[in-house]
């Protein structure tokens, strides 16, 4: 089963040896190790919060679905060292509890009830995509309050500003080129795509690197819609990045689909396709995009 | 031979099979035409299918989209008429088609199982694997059903347990590669939309070749009208020509599951409606089967693509939408057999009081156990003291829920199995947990929020909504039980076609809810177990005031109202009793699970033959069950979690199987 993969890293660190850190830690303060200070003990319920803290400069003691996160997230790295706490959905109670970390960060629509997070540890909870503020902004807010509980203030501002200078620098190297329309995608299967519009992270990345987003349709409430290939002769010969992962054999099926062999930005030449990004991902997955984007 | 010479010609008495055919085929026509004037001036119609102009993107929409759109929908569906045309004549039985014998999600679980472990299989084509697949499940279904002589009931039910544990173990494979199965998800809608001509020519060779073989099947298939001693008795092997028909469409619908994914209720609804139309004989539905299904598929096509929807539905689900209230239409039309079982005998009977405290000892170490017993990825523990106190208010609230449900499951089990005496009876087909689901469902799409207790609201109301509709179709006669369980399948299915869509949103909030559908007990709170439990204590006490009934009614329902009991009324108090179980077992565990089936079998093979012996006896072993399966959820793949209801289903269903094959 590809899962038991992703319970590896456990071996890495015996139970024993968890609960010996943890002597070590220091306990039962009110606020979270200032900078300097060893790294405070953090486990993420979600891939976003990995994201977030780990762009601060500290390492999760555990994820869920690290396996996941590797494969869709990928950038910033995680250390092979991180506990895999089970699936996003459900992650593990019994090994947090065990775990006993500073702090729990989760995020806003997963559905999980916080009360037994709670119980177990401080549980911080992102905000993200409630529809108060775009992604990014609330992602650059989010930072900082990040920042703020962990004591990290400085290393947040330092992520903000980081991010901008990244989109900055691809707006410079973007604006060398052709400024075509552009579009972003993740391909399921060979009929549908996920396309990125209004209200999407990648949608505040256009907009600060200063491409127009082909895609003007309507969009859910996490800034997609899932369509059928064929929408995409509404972006013409727009430039169309597609996200990996693409498994082989959606591939191989994609490439013998005529109508998608024929689509005016397929016969132009104008596809590429990008490493992941976690289209509902912090700032660094922002930057990420950005960066992948001028790249491309 | 008459009514043969009668068919060549379309004579006065086919006008309503024409216009069975003729009707839906030209608004059909009539919405595509209009869709593809909007699309593309009529006079670029001809040229642009031979020699389209493809830098014109009307053109290129036009012939690598539209058009194969139109023939997708009119292929598939005119396979799928075939194929249960084929199936009905073949099985002797008027519900047989690909979803309700297991064929499709036979096929479902292999591609499932191929594209998440082997995706090399599927590049050069899904067929195959799709295929072997089906097969795999329909030999199984027929297997398990050859024990009751392929009787039609006995069919359908071996068919929806195949169906239940290969959707429980797709479900389960489905929540532990979230990310990996986005494509599934999609595909499981059964949506026509297309990408080019590829799928339609990989579908055509199939429906040729299916074709043909048919035309040579319609002579030998319609000895089968006949009975098989006659059928022997004329030189023909009924056995041969059953093989032969079912091979057919097993293939037909095996290709239209690879082409497009699952398309319900299609090859059900156009052999049942050209009958009703006045297709008397095999022949003439062999002939317009095929075509009243095509042009059904073709207008529900074409409908989902005006409906006033955010987004699209696919049309697999707006058939099974359309489908199922048909299967409740056509139920009183099934000739049930009678099939009043005898009880399973047992080795030895007991003196079941004795038993009791013992087994209530036993419930007591177990939970102990489990609540004491964890594994960390490093080794065992046994936790006990202040580690224990800890551990408490994460695994209490588990283990209570599953205790709490596997009691509820296991007495409505014991309740319906006495009342219908039908050994095969289970509250999971009754339809209350497949109307429990719709309800969340419905809730989900409408709302935004996960809110616990809305969420139980909404299930709560949709299992009395399923309760309503099925509990009249049944009564029709009786409350007769056969009926009561296929109304049940129709209402399952519903519930799965439209998780489906749910599914294929790609709603982030979507962890929470395969959570839910496969039977995690992840969620349950101190509030869930106390409902549960007090659920689950209420009907004990009720019940040893209806034992009277409990012991008459398996005698059939002549002994019954011989012996004074007036059965409608009866029935309609055990069913509410049967009811309100489920449904809190459903709202806290989950709509799978072969508990409220297992239970009481596995009580009666232990000496507890006699009514209220049974029901405690099965109420303590239904909690074990769940209560184990749970722990061994928690356990198994640390610290991933596999439900709880998906390892009884998994458990269960093949159980289910090896009793129906044991039942020869």
């Amino acid at each position: 089963m590809r899962n038991t993969e992703s319970r590896a890293p456990f071996g890495l660190l015996t139970r024993r040896q968890c609960v010996a850190g943890l002597a070590g830690a220091w306990l039962g303060a009110a606020t979270l190790p200032a900078r300097g200070a060893s790294q405070p003990r953090v486990a993420c319920l979600e891939w976003t919060a990995a994201e977030m803290i780990i762009s601060l400069g500290i390492e999760p003691l555990a994820v869920a679905d690290t396996k996941g996160y590797r494969d869709w997230v990928v950038g910033p790295g995680l250390s092979a060292g991180c506990l895999d706490l089970g699936s996003r959905g459900e992650p593990n109670l019994e090994l947090l509890l065990e775990l006993k970390p500073d702090l729990i960060i989760g995020a806003y629509g997963y559905g999980l009830d916080q009360g037994p997070f709670a119980r177990i540890a401080p549980l911080h909870t992102v905000p993200f995509y409630d529809g108060t503020d775009t992604p990014y902004r609330q992602a650059e807010t989010e930072t900082r309050k990040l920042g703020e509980k962990l004591g990290r203030e400085a290393e947040a501002e330092e992520l903000i500003r980081q991010t901008a200078t990244a989109i900055s620098e691809a707006r410079v190297r973007l604006a060398g080129k052709e400024g075509r329309p552009l579009a972003v995608v993740s391909m399921f299967d060979d009929r549908h795509v996920r396309v990125y519009g209004r209200g999407s992270l990648l949608q505040d990345v256009f907009d600060r690197v200063g491409i127009t987003n082909a895609w003007t349709g309507k969009t859910d409430s996490w800034g997609f819609s899932t369509m059928g290939i064929e929408e995409l002769v509404a972006i013409g010969e727009a430039r169309l990045v597609s996200l990996d992962p693409i498994p082989p054999h959606i591939r191989i099926r994609i490439e013998q689909s005529t109508l998608w062999a024929n689509l005016p930005c397929v016969k132009a030449g104008n596809v590429t396709t990008i490493p992941p990004v976690w289209p509902f991902g912090g700032l660094a997955s922002a930057a990420r995009f950005a960066t992948l984007l001028a790249q491309a | 031979m008459q009514a043969a010479g009668k068919t060549t010609m379309p004579g006065r008495r086919d006008w309503p099979l024409l216009l069975l055919v003729c009707v839906p085929a030209l608004l059909a026509a009539c919405l595509t035409l209009t869709g593809l004037l909007r699309l593309l001036p009529a006079e670029l119609w001809w040229h642009a299918i031979g020699a389209p102009d493809l830098t014109d993107p009307r053109q290129l929409l036009y012939r690598h989209a539209a058009l194969p759109r139109i023939a997708i929908s009119l292929l598939a569906g005119a396979a799928l008429g075939l194929a249960g045309t084929l199936l009905q004549q073949v099985l002797r039985n008027p519900l047989a088609e690909p979803t309700t014998i297991g064929t499709n999600a036979g096929a479902s679980i292999a591609l499932t199982v191929a594209t998440l472990y082997a995706p090399w299989t599927l590049e050069h084509g899904r067929e195959w694997v799709a295929l072997a697949g089906g097969a795999v499940a329909t030999l199984a279904v027929f297997e398990l059903s050859r024990g009751r002589r392929f009787s039609p009931i006995a069919i359908i039910i071996a068919g929806l347990v195949i169906s239940l544990t290969c959707n429980s173990a797709g479900a389960l494979l489905m929540a532990i590669n979230r990310e990996y199965t986005q494509e599934l998800f999609i595909w499981q809608t059964g949506s026509l939309i297309q990408n080019g001509d590829t799928a339609t020519f990989r579908l055509l060779p199939w429906l040729i070749v299916a074709g043909i073989a048919a035309l040579f099947l319609i002579r030998p298939l319609r000895l089968l009208d006949l009975s098989d001693e006659s059928t022997t008795s004329l030189g023909a092997s009924p056995v041969t020509m059953r093989l032969a028909g079912t091979g057919v469409a097993v293939a037909l619908s095996a290709a239209v599951v690879a082409a497009v994914g699952v398309i319900s209720f299609v090859a059900l609804a156009a052999p049942a409606l050209v009958k009703l139309a006045g297709a008397r004989t095999f022949r003439q539905r062999m002939i317009w089967a095929p075509l009243a299904g095509a042009s059904m598929l073709w207008l529900t096509d074409r409908a989902v693509q005006v409906l006033p929807f955010a987004s699209e539905i696919p049309a697999g689900t707006a058939t099974a939408f359309l489908g199922a209230p048909l299967l409740l239409l056509l139920l009183p039309k099934l000739r049930t057999m009678p099939e009043r079982q005898e009880v399973m005998p047992s080795l030895h009977r007991r003196n079941a009081w004795l038993f009791l405290l013992p087994a209530l000892t036993a419930m007591a170490v177990l939970v102990w156990a489990v609540l004491a017993v964890g594994y960390d990825g490093s080794g065992w523990r046994w936790a006990s003291g202040a580690g224990l106190s800890e551990l408490l208010p994460l695994r209490a609230p588990r283990v209570a829920v599953s205790l709490a449900a596997g009691v509820m499951l296991a007495i409505a089990g014991t309740l319906m199995q006495r009342m219908t005496g039908n050994p095969m009876a289970a509250p999971e087909v009754l339809g209350i947990s497949g109307g429990a689901s719709l309800g969340v469902l419905v809730f989900f799409v409408l709302s935004s929020s996960l809110d616990r207790s809305a969420m139980l609201a909404a299930a709560f109301a949709g299992a009395l909504a399923s309760l309503a509709i099925v509990a009249p179709i049944g009564n029709r006669r009786a409350l007769a039980p056969d009926r009561l369980l296929l109304a049940g399948v129709a209402m399952a299915t519903m519930a799965s076609a439209f998780s489906a869509v749910v599914l294929a949103s790609g709603d982030p909030r979507l962890d929470t809810l395969l959570a839910w559908l496969s039977g995690s007990t992840y969620r349950a709170t101190t509030a869930d177990a106390l409902v549960a439990a007090t659920t689950a204590i209420v009907p004990l006490m009720i019940v040893p005031f209806l034992a009277r009934w409990l012991e008459i009614l398996p005698l059939g329902d002549a002994a019954a109202c011989g012996l004074g009991l007036r059965l409608d009324r009866v029935r309609v108090i055990l069913l509410v009793l049967v009811s309100i179980p489920t449904a809190v077992a459903t709202l806290v565990i989950g709509p799978l699970s072969f508990v409220g089936l297992m239970a009481p079998h596995l009580a009666r093979m232990l000496g507890f033959q006699r009514a209220l012996p049974q029901l405690f006896a099965s109420a303590i072993l239904g909690g074990l069950i769940l209560v184990c399966a749970d722990w061994a959820g928690r356990m198994l793949i640390f610290p991933w979690q596999i439900p709880a209801g998906l390892i009884a289903a998994l458990v269960g269903g093949p159980y289910f199987m090896f009793l129906m094959a044991k039942r020869r």
